[in-house]
């Protein structure tokens, strides 16, 4: 009851949007709802001795005995949760009085007031059909250790594996048609994309979508597409490369890899120290086995002494 | 000067200096050259060069240096200020000659250019004149100093700057540049004597960005930071004596790589390569081992270096201790093709290291040497590294080559002798170029040069046996080597170079074996022999009867005279025989060692040893013979048609075990269409132990077989079940195995199989569906991702089976090509293209290879009618930005649309973009492929040949390509198919032309003409002041000394009237013209320029006086430099200057202007007396030209 209380409220705005046509079961729902919080207003007033009343006062009141409502349910709802339950208990709801200010002790007198006005019940419409979630299976009863207040396990195909056993294709020739077919889909369906995607050439004038062709794109530095091996097939170099290199080499070009960088640290550093040369730094890039003078550190110019001519 | 270059050599002769005679009045020892700015945004260059030279002469006062494109603000001759001249006749070949458009004409005038530069025959573009302060010094021969500062802007040749247009600075953007150029092109970046035989020590200096490396000849000695830090300054000395020619330079952000096994070799490659750097230089130390091991002399230098950069001019290029290469040369491990043509570049470029940097020559002449030195033992590497029969294969492929260059376009020289009498015996077989210099040479010419240079070093070989060849290399490096570490006082150095005589005579001296009449056969004659082999079978007597035949008229030809090996296989065995084939003899008897009964079936003897069973029921029951070879050591440089029976040429085929005799059954066997050949191929294509090369060979020959057989064929298409078997699953037979490329013989033949395969076509001349489907099938299920090895190359190779397959479209008349009546099978090839080339798009193959193949299949599409022919797409692909294999892929393409369609607007697409790609070697093979595939040749019609075509392609190699040799010869050749050698036939008769030449001509002879041969002439009544000069220059052109041969009858009848005036033009312009000169008193405001006096027809002399003005010291603006900025442009100089007829009177005044001081005015007085005493002593030793002499003179004289 708490809980529908609390979706009334919420869908309170959706309520006045939708009433002009109502081909919704939810907004009929809601529509039904109202109609029946306007009956007990409408009743409480000829109880206090109205006889008529205003369209827009009895608005009014119906829109506060609904806020009221809604707030008890939200606010049952939140003590329930705090105590790590689903469904609110009596208790909550008396807290929640007494929280709102209302005197608990009064209710029962007044329930049991003698002019109180019995309200037919509302004419039973159909409950709008939620659609159900698809349930596959048995849902698990809890486990004793579980409170059974606990929410239930979930449809049991969101965890249980069902492994299928079909026959795996072993004939090659079919795999490799298969593969074979794959690939060309693959490819072409990229290729139509990026041909669809972006500009195109074409060998017939007439048509430009049977044989699509992505425009030729001139490249900034085309030698490097050209030669490099693409990411795929580096992969399968580094691979086979580390099994065939013998030890020798990888050891001497290790120097070779870092020397270079060390000389480039090493720029920046003279760089910033400028006329103050730290001879300990250039050191270390001799101590380098090779002896090569293109890794060997860059001088620092002599100071105003004529170079240029020799 | 005449340009044989012989004169001045021979003047020297008394010096003797250990066989060399320089042909300039002075020997460099020194020379420095600096280069502290370098921008790449405005790629241009700053620096200055100092050349340490001893007069060899006591009066040296002029001082010929080569320099090309270089501005040049400043020359000091040890601290003094020199005056100096600027002239390069070949900027422009000829002048304001608008309407000849002669190419004989053209030649002679552009190879009188050359020589007129030539540092070779002591001349030079630049003349410096030695201050009148020194000549007291130089008379004491003491060394002087020549300080040049120069600057190069946007140079088009000789230096190529590659700047990519992205984001970031220099370095980050891959910027670079290098030295490049054809021959010695060193002068196109800095003033210097770029001759090869001019060699000195060297001082290099390069300040470049931080972030850049320069790299260049020689040890780096140090790298030291600038004031600012922004820059490094690389030092390198170079203390082997090296000529400029072989000076380059590297400058580039490029990643260093110290070679693992040899620390004295580095290698360089632009960023992000380095991976690919390491693959390609790792198997280089084996290189050096092998050339130091056969030389048994160390690797010369002390360092050795490799760069690898981006849009090369040539993909090797050999300079002293480095190598510049191609970027497109590196590769991963995971690529199989490029990896032997790599390591084949890698081991060129160290054999040229040896012989053509190290040692160098003498003179042009000898080039061959070098040439042929370095190509013969790259040659033994390959045998080594590739074997026998790869080696065997590769001469025979060269010898192919040259023999049918040779039979097509004439004779190649390798010893071109000038000014002997030779000359004359052998005439000229181009006539459309010279060869007297490297610079004129057709650039065909020059790779048959090599090649043939190579092929007769073999032939030396075979004559003194290889432990003498290698002993006769090994002296020369030893006696150059230790030359090389001597001083210069030593007069040493000359035995650095090499000289056809030197190498023969050590030849001589190691081996004692008189190799002349090799010589004289190979190196001093040109063509090739061509011989016809037939014989008979003489039962009775048991002799074959063989009978050769020579070809000796066809140009390109020459008689053979002298041993020849013929080898004969019989049912005994293999035997050799020597025949002398001498003037009158053609047939010759061989007896025969078999009987020829075969009752006993034994095994068969072959020449290697082995012993085979045979099948003989294929042979003639009456003879023993198997086969013959002819020549079967390629002894000779010779083409061999021989005839033999279908089945001897099987046998040979099956049997013998030379790869070379192999191919040459296997051509042979192309006449045969018979069961019995088709069997003997496919028997030789299953054999495993066969050279792959052959069974590839046999793959084409078997095709054509079955083309010719195409009635009788029975079975499955050829080789289909061949490869099946091979290639394809044992299960499922239509479907290829999983690429496996470890075995690359089998490799090899997988992808070469398909592609002969689709050149097969059934009895309706298409190719079977059933090939058609059995090729879309290897494509479909090619499957590379278990290989250890990049497929691409095979996967374009499928492209080109499916180009082959193409046959041209039925077309119902004409109708215009769309996609509704295309082809079905067209239309499934064209989907795997289009799906091949958008892949290509994404994942890139390895240099674009199936790229290439896509843009090659189109064309064929086009071609045949299937798809419309349209060049834009080939248009578009050939832009600049794209990778070069690609490029030249498109651009052969619009080159074939253009000869097909003959499209006037894509030919001038294709000249604009010679003209103005930033490519050189683009640019070269646009020309290249034009000529090859041309739009029309000199003996056919079109609508394309026309007036302004002609202009066009006139300027092109008049004055446009005059920043690169290589593509000025080009264009050349590009003119000579088109047009011919006499004046193109599109061109309107220039009646109106030619009297007026007439009548300039005829001013000469009678002055009261020449108000009006001057009035007639346009550029001479712009500026008045030049017409004298201009008098001058042209009238030997116009003229000659024929002249009054002519029949002023004729003239009217205009047909005959030009053919007699051509044939006037087709004489060179001999020295013959200089008759002119000296008479002509105006010749002699032509300075001391033999180009003037051998007839070249530009000259546009300019003195520069750099003189300090005002006494501010700074330098002066340079005076504008190029000579063809029309005829105005040396006369600003003087433009102040009263007009007078005394063009000396002009520079005299000038320069007293500038002299500005009455005291010096006498002191040089005096000096000019002294000096005309030098030269009649001296004679025409530095100045060979006498009208040159006296024009020096001649100041003090008017004085």
């Amino acid at each position: 009851m708490a809980d529908a209380a609390a979706t009334a409220g919420a869908a309170g705005s959706g309520t006045r949007s939708g009433s002009k046509q109502s081909t919704n079961p939810a907004d009929n729902y809601h529509l039904a709802r109202r109609r029946t919080l306007q009956v007990v207003v409408s009743s409480l007033l000829t109880e206090a001795g109205f006889e008529s009343a205003e369209k827009a006062s009895v608005e009014t009141l119906t829109e506060m005995l609904q806020s009221y409502i809604s707030e008890i349910g939200r606010s049952a709802k939140s003590y329930c949760e705090h105590t790590a339950r689903t469904q609110p208990t009596l208790s909550d709801i008396v807290v929640t009085l007494v929280e709102m200010g209302f005197n608990v002790d009064t209710l029962p007198a007044y329930a049991k007031r003698s002019q109180r006005m019995v309200i037919t019940a509302p004419p039973v419409t159909n409950q709008p059909v939620a659609p159900k979630a698809l349930t596959a299976g048995q849902n698990r009863p809890h486990p004793p250790h579980i409170p059974s207040h606990f929410p239930e396990f979930p449809d049991p195909h969101t965890y249980i594996k069902t492994p299928t056993y079909r026959e795996p294709v072993s004939d090659y020739q079919v795999l490799r048609e298969k593969a074979a077919s794959q690939r060309r889909d693959v490819e072409r369906a990229l290729t139509r994309f990026m041909a669809k995607t972006g500009e195109t050439q074409s060998l017939f004038k007439d048509d430009v979508s049977t044989f699509p062709l992505i425009a030729a794109r001139p490249f900034t530095i085309p030698y490097l597409t050209a030669l490099l091996p693409s990411e795929l097939e580096m992969q399968q170099m580094e691979e086979t490369d580390s099994s065939e290199q013998d030890e020798q080499t990888d050891t001497e070009n290790l120097p070779l890899h870092i020397s270079p960088d060390d000389s480039g640290a090493e720029k920046e550093n003279t760089s910033v120290l400028q006329q103050n040369p730290s001879l300990s730094g250039s050191r270390n890039g001799e101590e380098s086995i090779i002896d090569n003078p293109y890794l060997r550190p860059v001088k620092k110019p002599k100071i105003r002494r004529k170079k240029s001519l020799s | 000067m005449p340009p044989t270059g012989s004169d001045p050599a021979r003047m020297n002769r008394k010096k003797g200096d250990k066989g060399f005679e320089s042909p300039r009045p002075y020997k460099l020892t020194h020379q420095v050259v600096c280069i502290n700015n370098i921008n790449f945004q405005r790629k241009s260059v700053v620096g200055f060069v100092e050349l340490t030279i001893f007069p060899t002469v006591a009066n040296l006062n002029r001082i010929k240096l080569n320099s090309k494109q270089c501005r040049i603000y400043r020359v000091r001759i040890n601290d003094l200020e020199a005056a100096f001249i600027y002239n390069d006749p070949t900027l422009e070949v000829c002048h304001s000659e608008s309407k000849q458009r002669n190419l004989n004409y053209f030649s002679n005038a552009y190879a009188a250019a050359v020589s007129a530069v030539d540092p070779d025959a002591g001349n030079g573009e630049l003349c410096i004149k030695v201050p009148s302060e020194l000549w007291k010094h130089v008379d004491e021969l003491k060394v002087l100093k020549i300080h040049i500062n120069f600057s190069l802007d946007q140079p088009k040749g000789g230096l190529h700057f590659v700047v990519p247009s992205v984001e970031g600075s220099m370095a980050e953007r891959g910027a670079h540049v290098f030295s490049c150029g054809y021959q010695n092109s060193t002068r196109f970046w800095f003033p210097c004597v770029d001759s090869y035989s001019e060699l000195c020590t060297w001082k290099l200096e390069f300040t470049v960005d931080a972030a850049m490396v320069a790299v260049s000849n020689g040890d780096l000695v140090e790298t030291v930071y600038t004031h600012d830090m922004r820059k490094k300054t690389f030092h390198y000395m170079l203390t082997i004596p090296t000529s400029a020619s072989n000076i380059s330079l590297a400058i580039g952000p490029f990643e260093i790589l110290v070679d693992p096994y040899m620390h004295e070799v580095t290698h360089f490659c632009l960023p992000q390569l380095l991976p690919l750097l390491k693959h390609t230089t790792s198997y280089l130390h084996e290189v050096f081992e092998f050339y130091e091991e056969i030389l048994t002399c160390r690797y010369p230098y002390s360092c050795f270096k490799t760069v690898f950069i981006d849009e090369a001019y040539v993909e090797v290029a050999a300079y002293a201790s480095m190598s510049i290469f191609s970027t497109n040369l590196l590769h991963s491990a995971m690529i199989i093709d490029e990896t032997p043509l790599t390591r084949r570049c890698l081991a060129q470029s160290l054999a040229q290291q040896f012989f053509g940097c190290f040692i160098s020559r003498m003179s042009w002449s000898d080039e061959w040497v070098l040439k042929g030195i370095s190509g013969y033992i790259y040659g033994l590497w390959m045998k080594k590294t590739f074997g026998v029969n790869e080696y065997r294969h590769w001469i025979k492929e060269e010898l192919d080559k040259i023999v049918a260059y040779e039979l097509k376009t004439g004779g190649v020289l390798l010893h071109p002798m000038f000014g002997g009498g030779k000359e004359k015996d052998n005439p000229a077989p181009h006539p459309h170029f010279s060869i007297k210099h490297p610079h004129t040479l057709s650039w065909e010419y020059y790779t048959m040069f090599q090649c043939k240079a190579h092929l007769v070093m073999r032939l030396i070989e075979n004559r003194i046996s290889m432990e003498f060849m290698l002993q006769v290399f090994n002296k020369l490096l030893s006696l150059a080597s230790t030359a090389s570490s001597q001083k210069f006082q030593s007069h040493m150095w000359s035995q650095m170079l090499v000289s056809t005589s030197g190498f023969l005579k050590s030849i001589s001296n190691v081996s004692g074996k008189d190799i002349q009449p090799l010589i004289k056969q190979w190196v001093d004659q040109s063509g090739v022999v061509k011989f016809y082999g037939s014989f008979a079978f003489n039962r009775k007597r048991n002799v074959l009867e063989l009978e050769i035949k020579q070809d000796y008229t066809s140009p390109g030809t020459q008689k053979y005279v002298g041993p020849l090996k013929v080898t004969v296989q019989e049912l005994d065995g293999s035997f050799n025989h020597t025949l002398q084939i001498e003037e009158n003899s053609l047939k010759h008897d061989i007896p025969c060692h078999s009987k020829s009964r075969r009752n006993k079936k034994k095994k068969i003897p072959l020449m290697n040893g082995e012993e085979v069973d045979m099948d003989l029921s294929a042979m003639d029951a009456d003879s023993p013979l198997l086969w013959i070879r002819i020549d079967p050591d390629m002894a000779v440089l010779r083409k061999v048609d021989s005839e033999q029976a279908d089945f001897m040429w099987q046998y040979q085929l099956r049997y013998e075990r030379d790869v070379v005799a192999q191919q040459e059954a296997i051509s042979a066997l192309e006449r045969f269409p018979t069961p019995a050949s088709r069997l003997a191929l496919t028997d030789v294509l299953e054999q495993e132990q066969c050279f792959y090369r052959v069974r590839m060979a046999a793959c084409f020959c078997l095709a054509k077989i079955a083309n010719s057989m195409v009635s009788t064929w029975t079975g499955p298409p050829a080789m289909k079940s061949l490869f099946t078997r091979m290639f394809c699953c044992k299960t499922c037979p239509n479907i290829v195995k999983t690429n496996n490329f470890m075995s690359f013989q089998s490799y090899f033949l997988q992808k070469t199989m398909p592609v002969a395969m689709a050149l097969l076509r059934d009895v309706h001349n298409l190719c079977p569906k059933e090939v058609l489907t059995f090729i879309l099938d290897l494509i479909k299920y090619n499957d590379n991702r278990k290989n250890k090895f990049s497929d691409n190359y095979y996967r374009a190779e499928m492209i080109d089976a499916l180009a082959n397959s193409v046959t041209p479209a039925v077309s119902v008349n004409n109708e215009v090509r769309t996609l509704d009546n295309l082809n079905p099978d067209v239309r499934l090839i064209l989907e795997e293209i289009t799906r091949f080339l958008n892949m290509e798009k994404l994942l890139p193959s390895y240099r674009h290879t199936i790229t290439v193949s896509c843009l090659r299949a189109i064309r064929v599409l086009q071609k045949n009618g299937h798809v419309p022919s349209d060049p834009s797409l080939f248009k578009s692909y050939a832009e600049y930005g794209h990778f070069v294999d690609i490029r030249i892929a498109a651009l052969e393409a619009v080159v074939d649309y253009t000869k097909v369609d003959r499209s006037y607007e894509e030919l001038q697409w294709l000249l604009t973009m010679v003209q103005n790609d930033p490519v050189p070697y683009v640019r070269h093979k646009i020309l290249n492929m034009l000529t090859k595939n041309p739009p029309f040749t000199k003996s056919m019609e079109s609508p394309l040949c026309n007036e302004a075509l002609v202009d066009q392609l006139w300027k092109l190699m008049n004055s446009g390509t005059s920043h690169d040799w290589r593509l000025r010869c080009g264009a050349v050749d590009l003119y000579f198919t088109l047009f011919g050698l006499s004046r193109p036939s599109c061109l309107p008769l220039p009646e109106l032309g030619l009297v007026l030449n007439l009548k300039e001509k005829k001013a000469v002879l009678n002055p009261t003409i020449i108000p009006e041969a001057i009035a007639g002439n346009q550029e001479a009544a712009v500026n008045p002041s030049s017409h004298t000069q201009l008098v001058g220059f042209q009238n030997p052109f116009s003229s000659s000394q024929d002249e009054e041969e002519i029949d002023m009858d004729t003239v009217h009848d205009s047909q005959a009237f030009i053919s007699h005036h051509l044939n006037m033009l087709e004489r060179p312009s001999t020295p013959g013209l200089s008759k002119y000169r000296p008479a002509n008193s105006r010749s002699a405001l032509i300075p001391q320029h033999s180009a003037g006096c051998d007839g070249t027809p530009t000259t546009k002399p300019q003195w520069n006086m750099e003189l300090p003005r005002k006494g501010t010291g700074k330098e002066q603006p340079p005076l504008e430099m190029s000579v063809h900025t029309a005829a105005a442009a040396p006369l600003s100089v003087f433009g102040k200057e009263p007009a007078s007829s005394k063009h000396s009177e002009h520079h005299h005044h000038h320069h007293h202007e500038h002299k500005k001081k009455k005291k010096k005015h006498k002191h040089k007085h005096k000096h000019k007396h002294r000096r005309d005493g030098r030269e009649r002593g001296r004679g025409p030793l530095a100045f060979p030209s006498p009208a040159g002499g006296r024009s020096a003179r001649s100041p003090s004289l008017s004085d």
